[in-house]
């Protein structure tokens, strides 16, 4: 029985080594991470072509796990999302208090001998056309600022979100063959890619090919790495990193986790101190 | 690998729905609903109850209770805290957490250790406005000591000092005062004013009996005393006296800052320049007899 197996076995090896695909016939160097984890393991992706609208798997990349794996807590993503809708609001509502209100100015009638309620002025909040009180106050700003390690840990929540739910490529760089629109929503599409793709690069001046295809189309927006934010990150389905990209995200936020001098950073947003 | 939760939550995630905008919600009952002041539970008496002081707003001043003699003025002066808020205050740094720093590299020992070196590791504040002087080294870890450091700190016990010169290391205790502290704690900032460094002050009356003493190692004693103090100290505690004039690192241990001096290698009514990158010294006779008194 066994000598019946082994040669079948023989022959499927030889037929799975035949169809699969070759391996990269340049070899792209692994990724060394500047500050290894001591007692986590770096989470591995695909390092993805973008000069063809097939995909190519160019290699494997670690990523740091304080980042990448981090806690995904859904109530700091929640209220980082919150922070960026609701700190750059101004809430331009105004209602007229009594003084505000025109006319009011002299006493209605006398105090007495009418049989009537005393009045001091027709304005006054208790009669119909009167002034509000406590109403809103134009402009009324909602500035706050999130804590520090609230704004940090929900990026890192968001981008470990992104890579446990398959929503996270890297990619070597920017460079496209063509200008055209096309190319773009052809690679998306057949790598499904999802509707909204956010390109993310570590510089804010991007290749001119890529620049010009995305412009017309919305829901392909590119970022460099200092505009990445919690709120863009879920707006769109997909996030696209560059190799570069990841290597000073990782950094900017290493450095921002375990730095000793957090304390000046919140000092300037301070209010209502006393 | 990652704690058991964040393992787990991740590998939930992969069969949830795509987190996005409309499907996160904050921490169950984080919010708290806002009090309009409109409506049942808000309008009304808006919180202010019925009749008196409190919906009148016009409350009774604090300590006040209603007529009798309050607590607050039963009691005649007793001097017990007299001057309390006066007295200088040295927030302690253990020896045990002083090893940690060096071994951690947030403190260089193979230069010489000071205050500024201790405040820029970032662990360590001090407030000079709330009559905080310095540091004390405590002698947690004294027994595990074992680096050679030339460390100068505000305040030390008998043990703390055997402690580091058992090791083969030099300890000197200093003052500063309080404009110098605060040039010393932000130098980043200090520099940035563009301000000549100023001279360190005189211990106060009641301080200069303890800097100018050798056994607690002043600044102000005589070195030749304090070479006496420290065989005192060995003869004392047990232990043979390391001798550091055969030491490679000579030369650093016995590196001291003069009684005027702020900073290692800076001079008072010296500009530094961050921008440029200089420093500028003054050349004016007076102003050099200042600064050199």
């Amino acid at each position: 029985m066994m000598s019946e197996t082994v040669p079948k076995l023989r022959t499927c090896l030889l037929a799975i080594r035949k169809f699969s695909t070759a391996p990269p016939k340049v070899p792209v160097e692994s990724r060394q991470l500047a500050f290894p984890p001591k007692y986590q393991k770096p989470r591995q992706v695909w390092l993805e072509n973008f000069d063809t609208i097939e995909e190519k798997k160019l290699g494997i990349i670690d990523l740091h796990p304080e980042i990448f794996a981090a806690n995904p807590r859904i109530d700091i993503i929640q209220e980082n999302v919150r922070w960026q809708s609701l700190y750059r609001y101004v809430s331009y509502a105004h209602t007229k208090s009594r003084f505000e209100v025109r006319g009011g100015g002299r006493k209605p009638w006398p105090q007495k001998g009418l049989g009537r309620a005393r009045h001091g002025s027709i304005r006054s909040p208790l009669f119909r056309g009167g002034g509000v009180i406590h109403g809103p106050k134009s402009p009324t700003p909602h500035f706050y600022m999130l804590p520090y390690y609230s704004r940090v840990h929900g990026l890192t929540s968001t981008l470990s979100v992104k890579l446990a739910q398959d929503d996270l490529h890297i990619i070597m760089n920017l460079e496209i063959p063509t200008d055209e629109p096309n190319f773009i929503e052809e690679l998306v599409r057949s790598r499904n890619w999802g509707p909204s793709v956010l390109f993310v690069d570590d510089v804010d001046i991007m290749p001119r090919n890529i620049t010009a295809a995305t412009d017309k189309i919305k829901h392909f927006n590119l970022m460099p790495v200092y505009g990445l934010n919690v709120y863009s990150m879920l707006k769109h389905d997909t996030l696209v990193l560059t190799r570069a990209a990841v290597d000073l995200l990782e950094l900017k936020l290493l450095t921002s986790l375990h730095k000793n001098d957090v304390k000046p950073c919140a000092e300037k947003f301070k209010l209502n101190q006393v | 690998m990652g704690s058991n939760t964040t393992e787990k939550a991740l590998s939930m995630l992969r069969f949830l729905p795509r987190v996005c905008l409309s499907n996160i919600r904050p921490h169950p009952n984080s919010r708290i609903r806002d009090k309009r002041g409109r409506g049942q539970h808000g309008g009304d008496k808006h919180g202010c109850g019925n009749k008196g002081s409190g919906q009148r707003q016009n409350y009774m001043r604090l300590g006040y209770e209603t007529g009798n003699n309050p607590f607050y003025l039963r009691f005649p002066h007793e001097p017990y805290y007299q001057r309390h808020h006066l007295r200088r205050e040295y927030p302690p740094v253990s020896l045990l957490q002083l090893l940690k720093f060096i071994e951690l590299n947030r403190i260089d020992h193979t230069k010489p250790i000071d205050l500024v070196s201790v405040v820029n590791t970032g662990l360590y504040k001090l407030l000079p406005d709330q009559r905080q002087y310095g540091i004390q080294l405590t002698d947690e870890g004294a027994d595990v000591f074992n680096l050679k450091i030339n460390i100068e700190v505000q305040y030390a016990t008998e043990v703390v000092i055997a402690a580091i010169e058992k090791a083969g290391g030099v300890i000197t205790t200093a003052y500063y005062d309080q404009h110098s502290l605060q040039c010393m704690l932000n130098t980043k900032k200090f520099f940035e004013r563009g301000v000549p460094i100023p001279k360190r002050m005189m211990p106060p009356p009641d301080a200069i009996e303890y800097y100018s003493d050798p056994a607690k190692r002043g600044y102000l004693a005589d070195p030749d005393k304090i070479s006496e103090e420290r065989l005192v100290l060995a003869q004392k505690y047990g232990y043979s006296l390391p001798e550091i004039e055969k030491d490679p690192s000579y030369d650093m241990l016995t590196e001291r800052k003069d009684p005027r001096q702020i900073f290692y290698g800076l001079h008072p009514g010296w500009v530094v320049n961050l921008r440029d990158k200089a420093i500028l010294k003054p050349q004016d006779e007076e102003l050099l007899k200042y600064y050199a008194n």
